[in-house]
């Protein structure tokens, strides 16, 4: 079964998506199979790239728009939003 | 996981370059400096390249990138004494992306052909 799911969530107001912040969203993508994009700004990136990442520039607070698509789709999501909300300097 | 080794003409800039690298994908991944020629000249030698190889395998494979130019034949002719084998990649991509792309794919328990193609489709990414 194919599943798309969609959710916003915050970058920690002190976190910036960069270096090791966005290598630990990253490798966490990188866990599952589900397709996933990370929109920021009118801006999308692949989630499993760490250079698309960092290109995204997200500075602290900022709402990030996660997708995914696939079996694990949701598992994905539940998975970047615990990361997320966990990130620290 | 997968080794990465970082060879270029300068010893600063490969062991620049592994710390920066090492930062972002964490202490676990193996990321190897191979930088400067002898009595710390600019160059590559065989034998800084050699045991940089060695002290990045750790079973699954190791990718090499290289600055350019002769660093990258110093990289050419080990491979061709046979340490090839399939299990030491030369990868054709951009040193400093390049690296990043592939310790954080290697730190995700990712396999060789799949760190070997993060770093060689960095030269595609854009910066900002």
């Amino acid at each position: 079964m194919q599943a798309s799911s969609e959710i916003e969530i915050a970058l920690p107001h002190s976190v910036a998506l960069h270096a090791r912040p966005a290598a630990a969203f990253v490798k966490t993508a990188l866990r599952f199979r589900s397709r996933v994009t990370v929109g920021v700004n009118g801006k999308v990136a692949d989630a499993k790239s760490i250079l698309a990442v960092l290109a995204l520039g997200a500075t602290g607070g900022t709402v990030l728009r996660l997708n995914a698509d696939g079996e694990d789709a949701p598992a994905a999501l539940d998975a970047l939003a615990g990361c997320v909300s966990g990130l620290t300097e | 996981m997968v080794g990465i080794v970082l060879v270029s003409h300068s010893f600063e800039l490969a062991r620049g370059l592994a710390a920066l690298t090492s930062q972002l994908a964490g202490t676990e991944v193996r990321v190897e400096p191979a930088g400067g020629g002898p009595d710390g000249t600019l160059g590559t030698t065989d034998d800084t390249v050699r045991s940089a190889i060695t002290r990045a395998d750790a079973g699954q494979g190791v990718v090499v990138l290289a600055d350019l130019g002769s660093s990258i034949l110093t990289v050419r002719h080990l491979l061709e004494e046979g340490r090839g084998n399939g299990h030491i990649r030369l990868v054709d991509a951009p040193f400093v992306e390049g690296a990043i792309a592939a310790a954080v794919m290697s730190s995700a328990g990712q396999d060789l052909e799949d760190v070997a193609r993060a770093a060689e489709e960095a030269r595609g990414a854009s910066k900002f």
